[in-house]
């Protein structure tokens, strides 16, 4: 499935017209994130597929932010699907990157993975390469809607009692950019306690999540205790959709209700 | 300009997850769980998330460092090495062997720890020789 | 609020167990009422789940 998008990026960087294309790289049956500046590295280009469809998949986007302060007057490529897309429009406009330095090479998944993703839209509108997939049901949020309030409590306090604080989710997160991180702040979270305060911990960052969360779905693959954490912001994400009628990484101008950067 | 990912593995505790080095310009930035390593599978402990933070940290020593009143002051080496020589064969003769005990780390090659038990039993000659992931 | 309360809501707890209301230092009368009638409310809504002892883990 690649090799449009080997000829595609190999023609940019020869041209000039990209310092480097972040995607990832297979070597020695390990996969891992890449940024190929040399065409010739190309070769060794994956596009996360190792065992299962997109099993490997890496914030790539968080990567292009901390290149992005180191050399802000490069211009970057990246791999990009319909969740990264969503992330892009979203840090346009939280102005942690330029759009006219980025150049978005668009993969579409294919229908298994996007249903295991329950994805609203499986593709990005630049689409170089895959299908141009269909929206998946949101089952799992709807299966917890059904419990009752107490099923909810008991369910969400069984869960939240294995984690282990390793901020996995937030670490990997490719919104995750503050420099201060709330969850880190002592005055807010006490600090040796392992569960972190249950369920406030969560909601925190579920609150922070707001109009940011992309549903990637790599918090829910970082987490060690298995978390059903996509579940808690994919229910995020419905309530600004519905509420506020926001959603999110969907617009290229409109700003989410909770995101007030002016840039003058 | 140089930006790579570096697979490698986390020097704490035994079980050896995969991680990914961020390196930028020649200086590590970041961690990222290796995906496609059986051990861990794509996620860390907070201990591993943290492996970049240790490495480029101003806590580290650079040099040998010796106790004088209440400081340490930087030495040589043979002056260090001299120093704790001198001293432990001093406590020991003076308290024997088992007053003194020797900690190593989960963070020590096997190869080191191998030399650092066999210092402390055949060298010092007491048994009392532990690690810090039984703390 | 509205959007903490469905989160609360998803999470188990009682949305109404959360509230807002803007009542000036000048108004003593209805301070009191407001905080006496939601005082009411709550305790009607039963112990806080939050208050019991967590479940061991799964």
């Amino acid at each position: 499935m690649s090799q449009k998008i080997k000829e595609h990026v190999q023609k940019l960087l020869t041209e000039g017209k990209i310092k480097g294309f972040f995607a990832l790289r297979e070597e020695n049956g390990n996969i891992m994130p890449h940024l190929f500046c040399d065409p010739k590295e190309l070769d060794h280009l994956s596009l996360g597929d190792w065992k299962k469809s997109g099993d490997t998949r890496y914030p790539l986007n968080q990567l292009m932010i901390r290149l992005a302060i180191a050399y802000p007057n490069e211009t970057f490529a990246v791999l990009a699907r319909g969740c990264d897309e969503r992330g892009l429009r979203e840090l346009f406009k939280w102005k942690q990157l330029a759009e006219d330095r980025v150049v978005l090479i668009g993969i579409g998944c294919p229908d298994e993975l996007a249903k295991a993703c329950e994805c609203e839209k499986p593709f990005p509108d630049s689409l170089l390469e895959g299908p141009q997939g269909t929206k998946a049901e949101n089952e799992k949020v709807a299966s917890l809607d059904k419990m009752d309030l107490e099923e909810r409590f008991t369910f969400w306090e069984t869960e939240f009692n294995r984690c282990i604080k390793c901020l996995g989710c937030r670490n990997i997160c490719p919104m995750c950019f503050c420099n201060e991180c709330t969850l880190e702040e002592a005055n807010l979270i006490d600090t040796g306690e392992v569960p972190p305060a249950n369920p406030t911990f969560h909601l925190v960052r579920a609150i922070h999540m707001v109009g940011r969360c992309i549903d990637c779905g790599l918090c829910e693959e970082a987490c060690p205790a298995d978390i059903p954490l996509r579940t808690l912001y994919k229910k995020v994400t419905e309530i600004i959709s519905k509420e506020f009628g926001y959603k999110t990484g969907f617009s290229v101008d409109e700003k989410s209700p909770f995101n007030i950067i002016e840039v003058k | 300009m140089e930006f790579k990912t570096v697979l490698s593995f986390c020097p704490y505790c035994g079980c050896g997850c995969g991680l990914l080095l961020e390196v930028l310009d020649g200086k590590i930035v970041g961690t990222l769980p290796s995906k496609t390593s059986p051990v861990n599978q794509g996620k860390l402990c907070v201990k591993g998330w943290t492996v970049h933070e240790f490495v480029t940290s101003p806590n580290r020593l650079t040099k040998p460092m010796v106790r004088q009143g209440d400081g340490l002051q930087e030495s040589s080496w043979d002056e260090a090495l001299n120093l704790a020589a001198a001293r432990l064969k001093e406590i020991k003769e003076k308290y024997g062997p088992d007053s003194i005990g020797v900690l190593t780390s989960a963070k020590c090659t096997n190869e080191e720890n191998y030399v650092l038990q066999k210092f402390t039993r055949a060298a010092i000659g007491t048994n009392n020789i532990d690690h810090c992931a039984r703390l | 609020m509205t959007f903490l309360k469905k989160l609360l809501e998803f999470s188990g707890i009682h949305p109404e167990r959360l509230r807002t209301r803007w009542v000036s230092s000048a108004e003593a009368v209805e301070f009191v009422h407001e905080v006496s009638a939601f005082a009411e409310e709550i305790k009607n809504l039963g112990p806080n789940p939050l208050r019991a002892k967590p479940k061991e883990a799964a």
